[in-house]
C-alpha cells in the first residue's frame, strides 16, 4: 500500500516538475521575458540583469566592473555569466542562455530540496521510532515533505517570475541550498563550498554558519534531547544506542577547514581578476559596503529604501547599525530555541534575512517558501495559514499595481507602493513568529504525549 | 538697425553662437520715443517678426560704437578693462564676416551721424589683422550708398568684398512701412535675408550663388564685389563658411563592441587630427620662410597620436587575456575538485 502510494506520488510529482519547467520555458519565450526583469520586486540593485550586462560591458572594456556603482555582485559571477549576456542565437529570444541557466539553478535547487526533506522525513521518523511514539501518531499519514517542498519551490510564482525575470536570485538560492543539503547529508565540502559561495554571492546567508553548525554536529531536525531522556527514564532502561548522538566538533572542525580553504580559493581568483582594479579591498566596499550602507534607494519590496530616503545625514550611520543589529539580534534567542531544530533554524534566519535584508526581491522569498515545505507536518496546526496565503496573494497583486500607480501614472505616490512594502512585512513577520510557536507546540505535544500529562510551561 | 539685426537672426539660425558675434548697434530705434511700437523693430512691413525680441545680444551699443571702437576690436588692441565679450577673439584659422550697414558714400561711411570710418583706415586695420593672423579669411559686406569704394583700399590676402552699390550709385530701401513711418529694410539686405531664407544649415550652396543671386535691376543699384585678394574659386566655397558654423559630423555605425576597440583607438586619433587641422596650418603659417622643418614636425605628431594609445591597449589587452582565461580556468576547476573532495570524504 505505501509501495503504491509512493509511486502514486512519485509520478506527479515528475509530472508536476516537467510542468513547471514548461511553464518557464514559455513564458522565456514571451517577447522581452514579459518585462520582469525591470519589475523592482524582481530585480534588485544586487540582483538585475541589466547590472550583470552593465558589469560585463565594463570589465570587457577594460575598465573595473565596478564602476559606475552599477554592478555589485561578485567577479566570478561576471566571469561566469557575463558572456551568457551578449551571446545572440538567431532567431530565439534575446536571453535564451542566460534564462536556460536560470531554470536548471531551478531544477537542480528542487532536487536538492527534494534530498534533503527526504532526509529530514527519514530522521524524523527515526526519531519517533526511538521514542516509542510510532503507535501513537499515524506516520502513514505523513506527508512527504521533500516532494512537497521541491514543487512548493518549482511551482511558486515567486520563484517562476524570479526565474524568467532573469535576476541572479535563483543562483544565490541554489548556494544556500547546497549549503544545507550538504550539511544535512554530512556532506562537509559540499557544505562549506555552499555556505562560502552564498555569503560571497550576498552577505547574508553567512548567518547560516549557526544552523550548519548545529546540523554537522548534532544532526537533522529532531524532538528536544530532553524528551529522549525523559523517555528512558520512564522505561528506565537506558539503552545508550537509542539515544541521539550528542554534540561533536569533529565535524566542526573538518567544516572549518574546507570553509577556510574554499574561501581562500575563491578569494584568491577574485584576486586575481581584479588585481588591476583596486584588489580585493574594492570588492568588498562595492560588494559586501554596498549591502551594508544602503546606498542605492531605489523602491522595492523591503522597508528600508523609504526609511533611508528620509533619515537625516547625522542619523544615518545610527539607523544603519540599528537595522542590521536588527537581523542580528535575532541570532542568538532563535538559536538558543531551536538548536535541537538546525533545518528550522535555518528556515527562520532566511526568512528574517528575506525580510529586513537591504534590498529584498520575490526570489528571496521563494527560498524561504520553498523551506518551509519542508515542516509541512510539524507546521500542520499552524494558525493563521489561510489568512497569510490570501494576504500573499493579495500583496503580489496589489504591490505592481501600487507601483504603476505612483510611477507610471502619478496619481498616487510613493506612500501607496510602501504601504504594500509594509503589509508584505508584517505578513512575513506573522509567518514567522506562527511558524515557531507552532514548531514549539509541536514539540510539546510530544512532551505530552510522552510522560502523558501536561507540563508546565517551562520548555 | 533692422538691417543688422536680420543679418543676426540669420547668422545664429544658421550655427553661429553669440560668443563667436560682436553686435554693434547704434540702437536709437528701438526705445525712441517716436517710436509707435515701443522696444520693438521690424524688418517687413507686416510686423511679422521683432527683430530685437527675446535672445538678442547686443555688445557695442549706443555711444560705444564708436570709430575708435570699431577698429579696436578689428586690431585686437583693447584696454585691459575691456571683457572677453567685447573682444574678437579670432586666430589665424578663423573665417570672419563683416557687415557694415548705414549711411556711407565715397570711400567712408558714417558712424553715429558725427563721425566717418574711412576707406584706408578700414585697410589699414585689416592689415594689422593680417599681420596679428587674426583671420584666415575676412568676408566684408557692406549695405550702404557708394558702399565699394570702401574697400578700394584692401590689399591683404584673403579678403572678399562685396558692397551694396558701385562709386556714383545709391543703394535704396526695400519698402517703406507706413505704420512706423519709416523704410524698414534696405534692398541689398533684404535679398541677402531671402536668399538666406530659402537655405538652410546642411545645404552647399556657394558665395558664387549668393553673388549671382543679386539682380541689379531689382536692387536698382550694381552689387560689385571684389575677388582679386581671395585665393580660393567661390564656387567651392559655402556660404556657411562665413555666415553659419556648420560642424562636421563622422557618422559611425557599429555599436559599442568589446573587439572593435582596435578600432575606436584609430578613430579617436583620426577625429583629433581633424579638429586640429588649423594647429598644422599654423605651423605651415608660420614657416612659410623656413621650408624645410614642416615636413618634419607633421608626420612626427600624427605617429606620436597614433602609437602611444596602440601599444598600451595591445599590453592591457593581453594581459586581460591572460586575468580573464585564468579566472575562468579557477572557476571550471572548482566543479571537478568538489567533486572529488566530496566523493573521497564520503
Amino acid at each position: 500500500m505505501e509501495k503504491l502510494k509512493k509511486k502514486i506520488g512519485s509520478f506527479s510529482f515528475w509530472n508536476w516538475v516537467i510542468a513547471s519547467i514548461i511553464f518557464r520555458l514559455i513564458l522565456i519565450y514571451f517577447p522581452k521575458n514579459l518585462n520582469l526583469s525591470s519589475r523592482p520586486e524582481v530585480s534588485t540593485p544586487l540582483t538585475s540583469f541589466r547590472r550583470l550586462a552593465e558589469g560585463y560591458w565594463l570589465k570587457q572594456s577594460s575598465m573595473s566592473s565596478y564602476a559606475g556603482s552599477m554592478y555589485h555582485g561578485s567577479p566570478l559571477l561576471l566571469s561566469l555569466l557575463g558572456p551568457l549576456t551578449v551571446k545572440r542565437i538567431e532567431g530565439q529570444p534575446n536571453h535564451l542562455l542566460y534564462s536556460l541557466v536560470s531554470v536548471i539553478a531551478d531544477v537542480v535547487s528542487a532536487m536538492l530540496i527534494r534530498a534533503t526533506g527526504q532526509n529530514l522525513r527519514l530522521a524524523y521518523l527515526r526519531s519517533l521510532e526511538s521514542l516509542d511514539l510510532v503507535k501513537q501518531i499515524d506516520v502513514s499519514e505523513f506527508l512527504f515533505s521533500g516532494d512537497i517542498a521541491a514543487l512548493i519551490y518549482l511551482c511558486n510564482p515567486f520563484t517562476i517570475v524570479a526565474c524568467v525575470g532573469l535576476s541572479t536570485s535563483p543562483i544565490e538560492n541554489m548556494a544556500v541550498i547546497l549549503c544545507l543539503y550538504g550539511a544535512c547529508s554530512r556532506l562537509i565540502p559540499l557544505a562549506a563550498f555552499g555556505w562560502v559561495i552564498a555569503t560571497h554571492l550576498s552577505l547574508y546567508p553567512a548567518i547560516l554558519i549557526i544552523p550548519v553548525i548545529f546540523l554537522l554536529g548534532c544532526g537533522p531536525d529532531s524532538p528536544p534531547r530532553k524528551l529522549f531522556l525523559q523517555r528512558h527514564q520512564q522505561k528506565e532502561v537506558l539503552n545508550q544506542s537509542k539515544l541521539p548522538p550528542g554534540f561533536s566538533w569533529g565535524p566542526i572542525i573538518h567544516f572549518a577547514f574546507w570553509a577556510f580553504l574554499w574561501s581562500v580559493y575563491v578569494l584568491v581568483l577574485c584576486g586575481i581578476s581584479l588585481k588591476q582594479f583596486g584588489g580585493l579591498w574594492e570588492m568588498f566596499k562595492s560588494t559586501y559596503g554596498f549591502i551594508l550602507t544602503v546606498e542605492d534607494l531605489s523602491p522595492n519590496i523591503g522597508v528600508l529604501w523609504y526609511f533611508f530616503a528620509e533619515v537625516f545625514e547625522f542619523f544615518r550611520n545610527f539607523f544603519l547599525i540599528v537595522f542590521h543589529v536588527n537581523i542580528l539580534f535575532m541570532i542568538l534567542p532563535l538559536a538558543i530555541r531551536l538548536r535541537h531544530r538546525p533545518c528550522y533554524l535555518a528556515f527562520v534566519y532566511v526568512a528574517i534575512c528575506s525580510m529586513l535584508k537591504s534590498y529584498p526581491s520575490v526570489g528571496d522569498s521563494a527560498l524561504y517558501l520553498g523551506l518551509l515545505g519542508w515542516f509541512v507536518n510539524e507546521l500542520a496546526d499552524m494558525q493563521f495559514s489561510l489568512f497569510l496565503f490570501c494576504g500573499y496573494v493579495g500583496v503580489s497583486l496589489l504591490s505592481p499595481v501600487m507601483h504603476n500607480l505612483w510611477i507610471w501614472r502619478g496619481t498616487g505616490n510613493a506612500n501607496f507602493y510602501f504601504t504594500t512594502a509594509m503589509v508584505y512585512a508584517c505578513l512575513q513577520i506573522v509567518l514567522v513568529v506562527e511558524g515557531v510557536s507552532a514548531v514549539l507546540n509541536h514539540d510539546r505535544k510530544l512532551r505530552i504525549l510522552i510522560t502523558g500529562k501536561p507540563q508546565d510551561a517551562k520548555s | 538697425m533692422a538691417n543688422t539685426l536680420s543679418l543676426y537672426r540669420t547668422v545664429k539660425r544658421l550655427g553661429i553662437p553669440d560668443e563667436r558675434i560682436i553686435l554693434m548697434l547704434a540702437d536709437d530705434m528701438a526705445c525712441n520715443t517716436r517710436n509707435k511700437y515701443p522696444a520693438q523693430v521690424f524688418n517687413n512691413e507686416n510686423h511679422r517678426l521683432n527683430l530685437y525680441g527675446d535672445n538678442v545680444e547686443v555688445d557695442y551699443r549706443g555711444y560705444e560704437v564708436t570709430v575708435e571702437n570699431f577698429l579696436r576690436v578689428l586690431t585686437g588692441r583693447h584696454e585691459t578693462a575691456v571683457p572677453r565679450s567685447k573682444r574678437l577673439l579670432s586666430d589665424e584659422g578663423s573665417h570672419i564676416l563683416l557687415y557694415m550697414t548705414g549711411h556711407g558714400g565715397d570711400e567712408f561711411l558714417k558712424f553715429q551721424d558725427s563721425e566717418e570710418l574711412q576707406s584706408h583706415d578700414l585697410a589699414d586695420a585689416v592689415k594689422q589683422m593680417k599681420e596679428k593672423h587674426r583671420f584666415k579669411e575676412l568676408l566684408i559686406m557692406v549695405d550702404t550708398c557708394q558702399a565699394a569704394t570702401l574697400f578700394n583700399q584692401f590689399q591683404s590676402p584673403g579678403v572678399l568684398a562685396i558692397g551694396s552699390s558701385m562709386k556714383g550709385e545709391n543703394s535704396y530701401s526695400h519698402h517703406l512701412d507706413s505704420d512706423v513711418g519709416v523704410s524698414v529694410v534696405d534692398r541689398f539686405t533684404y535679398y541677402t535675408l531671402a536668399f538666406f531664407e530659402r537655405l538652410n544649415i546642411y545645404d552647399n550652396a556657394s558665395l558664387s550663388s549668393l553673388f549671382s543671386s543679386y539682380n541689379p535691376s531689382l536692387l536698382m543699384s550694381t552689387a560689385y564685389y571684389r575677388k582679386d585678394l581671395y585665393k580660393r574659386r567661390l564656387e567651392e566655397v559655402p556660404v556657411t563658411n562665413f555666415f553659419g558654423s556648420v560642424m562636421e559630423t563622422i557618422h559611425t555605425d557599429a555599436a559599442y563592441k568589446a573587439l572593435s576597440r582596435r578600432n575606436s583607438g584609430r578613430f579617436e586619433d583620426e577625429m583629433s587630427l581633424d579638429q586640429s587641422v588649423h594647429h598644422i596650418e599654423r605651423r605651415m603659417l608660420i614657416k612659410v620662410n623656413d621650408g624645410d622643418e614642416i615636413h618634419d614636425i607633421n608626420p612626427e605628431g600624427e605617429e606620436g597620436a597614433c602609437k602611444c594609445p596602440w601599444s598600451t591597449f595591445r599590453n592591457k589587452f593581453q594581459k586581460a587575456e591572460n586575468v580573464d582565461s585564468l579566472v575562468n580556468y579557477g572557476l571550471v576547476a572548482m566543479i571537478p575538485l568538489l567533486v572529488i573532495s566530496t566523493w573521497l570524504v564520503q
